[in-house]
């Protein structure tokens, strides 16, 4: 079990910076998922950290130690990758036993470990087969297992599930997160997911273009966003951003959307953050901030429908509010069809505003 | 069945027009390469199988008689013929062994970025592209005692490579080794660069030494395509002739081939050497056997 610390990372391949001014740190026993699009840096951050990629400059230690000069092999730590990558000519048995073997531990003290883990991992009956022979989940759990036969510092899994179908894909997130927690081994886990991540995770690391975007909890990075980018990664369906400007209107303040007069009302306390920015501000709400009525109310605003996502549980209906489109939450078939007459209102305590220009989000002092 | 496999003509194309059918097409490309094996492969094949049971001499006109197995009979009982297959042998092991060896070696130095690598390979291939008899021509002006290179080089003095009893069948097989490294090489390099790149990140991973990577994930996903390798260069190094004939003339570099000359052609026992040529059929097809038993074994997984 051990501490991961990446000081200043910076990787070049070539000409192109995959990793910017990495600083992060990873606590004893901590699972961290890092979230990201393809090509935005995560895998090379974890492979750095596995000793597979050297870094261009910066510092990784891992329980203090100065590791990023040093082999693989010698970091002690292991790695699930997304390509399994169980050795084809070796059977379960082999493979699993392959990491003690290379270190030539004892044939009684392997045997034991070996059968010990498949126990774990409920494999026990495929260990005399070959890989070829195995079905996807089952490869997995092999390629887990050979990661944590040898008891390493932390365990490292590049995408390991990304490779599987819906079904197995739920079943093995549940399997991992049970693993973790009665291994309790430091974990990195790498995913462009956002459901994987929120949860297994017991912190997110967003990353984009190599940078690193907000490092936190699964509801803190969903409930408070630190910029757009993450705002509009996390949370399925994505969160409505939209242009806004601020009116007085009496003792409240009207946020507008779309560039037409009709505007939400928020508590001024909300707002009172924003005027100082003078920067164009940009609403975030999510889907289930958004709240549909058949009926006109005090401070909702009539728009009509242009299109319905049934999906059993709830809805996701669109709706034209000026010449943006918003995104609302209802309960299944709350609004029967397209082209309908509803009246829309968010709740302004589940707003986010952002810094048009920088991204970033604008938040009171509460 | 068979004809629902093979493409229809185009109906605009030459051969169409010509009036030719797909079948003509087929038969046109099939019967001369069956004619050709026909007359110079399976018919030799044959006909040298029935004489192997008579005390035909093709340098006479006297009528063959049928001497039933006392050819075979009189080789497997005639201690020099054994000589000649203990000779062989002992060449088979050490060339193919030192071609593999050297090949493999090869082939691990050029399975990284390099620069020139394409360049480095296809002048190491040089030697195979060679005839064999050119290549033991110029390998006994290499070993010539008096002017020779290598004695030269390696400040050996007037040591006979060829004319020495002991050393020559080395000299022959070295000369081998020389000729077709290269062909296990190229090999080996492809069956190398087959092996996924993650399975070494894997290893690494898994704290395996670089031996121990050889050995354990190296070699046995390299193991199907060097066995081929291996059952060609056995095949051929069995019916080595034109080099080693060319190279000495010792009774100790005298392979099976060249015995089997001798007696076919030189002393004109046409019946004999009939049977001869069989029992070294049977033993290389047996040999690859073993080979191709193993490498179904090695595929299956």
């Amino acid at each position: 079990m051990a501490q991961i610390e990446l000081k200043n990372v910076q990787k070049f391949f070539g000409p192109v910076q995959v990793i910017k001014d990495m600083d992060l740190t990873i606590n004893d026993g901590e699972f961290v998922v890092m979230l990201g699009q393809s090509g935005c840096g995560k895998t090379t951050t974890l492979r750095a950290i596995a000793g597979l990629e050297t870094v261009t400059s910066g510092e990784i230690f891992i329980d203090g130690v100065a590791v990023h000069e040093k082999k693989a092999a010698d970091r002690d730590i292991a790695f699930v990758f997304q390509s399994f990558s169980l050795y084809p000519h070796m059977n379960v048995y082999e493979n699993i036993a392959f990491p003690l073997r290379a270190v030539g531990m004892s044939n009684a003290e392997r045997d034991k470990a070996v059968k010990e883990v498949a126990e774990i991992l409920q494999i026990t009956a495929l260990l005399d087969r070959r890989p070829s022979a195995l079905a996807g989940g089952d490869m997995q759990r092999v390629a887990i297992g050979r990661a944590l036969v040898r008891r390493p510092k932390a365990l490292l899994m590049d995408e390991p599930i990304g490779a599987l179908d819906a079904k197995l894909r739920e079943e093995m997130r549940s399997e991992i997160k049970r693993l973790h927690i009665s291994r309790g081994s430091t974990s990195v886990y790498v995913t462009h997911d956002q459901i994987e991540a929120m949860s297994l995770a017991d912190r997110i690391v967003i990353m984009h273009d190599g940078l690193l975007q907000q490092i936190g909890a699964p509801d803190e990075v969903y409930l408070k966003p630190a910029n757009l980018f993450v705002a509009e990664f996390v949370g399925s369906p994505v969160m409505n951003v939209a242009d806004v400007v601020l009116a007085a209107s009496g003792g409240q303040i009207q946020v507008r959307l779309g560039h037409g007069d009709a505007g939400f009302h928020f508590p001024a306390g909300l707002t009172n953050h924003l005027k100082e920015t003078g920067a164009d501000i940009a609403l975030g709400i999510r889907p289930e901030a958004v709240s549909l009525q058949h009926d006109a109310k005090d401070g909702y605003i009539p728009v009509e429908t242009t299109n319905i996502e049934p999906l059993g549980s709830h809805d996701i209906v669109d709706i034209k509010l000026g010449d943006i489109s918003l995104r609302a939450r209802t309960e299944s078939g709350f609004v029967s069809g397209e082209g309908q007459q509803v009246w829309v209102n968010i709740d302004p305590a589940q707003a986010h505003f952002f810094d048009r220009s920088s991204g970033l989000a604008l938040r009171g002092q509460s | 069945m068979a004809l629902s496999v093979i493409a229809r003509l185009e109906p605009g194309s030459r051969a169409a027009k010509r009036g030719m059918s797909d079948l003509a097409i087929r038969n046109l490309f099939i019967i001369p390469t069956i004619t050709f094996l026909i007359v110079f492969n399976i018919f030799p094949l044959l006909y040298s199988l029935g004489y192997s049971f008579t005390d035909f001499r093709a340098s006479t006109n006297a009528p063959a008689k049928f001497v039933g197995l006392d050819n075979y009979k009189f080789l497997l009982n005639d201690e020099f013929i054994w000589r000649n297959f203990t000779i062989t042998a002992k060449y088979v092991i050490i060339s193919v062994t030192g071609q593999v060896i050297v090949g493999f070696g090869m082939a691990m130095l050029l399975n990284r970025d390099i620069p020139l690598k394409g360049l480095i390979t296809t002048l190491l291939m040089l030697p195979m592209m060679l005839s064999m008899a050119v290549v033991g021509l110029f390998w006994k002006l290499l070993y010539d005692p008096s002017f020779g290179i290598i004695n030269y080089g390696l400040g050996l003095g007037k040591f006979e490579w060829l004319a020495d009893p002991d050393v020559a069948l080395y000299a022959v097989a070295l000369t081998d080794i020389w000729m077709w490294s290269p062909f296990v090489m190229l090999l080996s390099l492809a069956g190398l660069s087959a092996v996924p790149k993650h399975l070494y990140e894997a290893a690494e991973i898994d704290r395996a030494g670089s031996f121990y990577t050889f050995t354990r994930i190296t070699l046995p996903l390299v193991a199907p395509i060097l066995m081929i390798a291996i059952i060609f260069r056995t095949m051929e190094a069995f019916k080595t002739f034109d080099m080693a004939y060319i190279l000495s003339s010792q009774p100790t570099t005298e392979l099976i081939a060249i015995r089997l000359y001798k007696m076919a052609f030189l002393e004109w026992q046409t019946g004999q050497s009939s049977a001869f040529a069989y029992i070294v059929l049977i033993m290389v097809v047996a040999i690859t056997n073993i080979y191709v038993k193993y490498l179904n074994k090695v595929k299956e997984r």
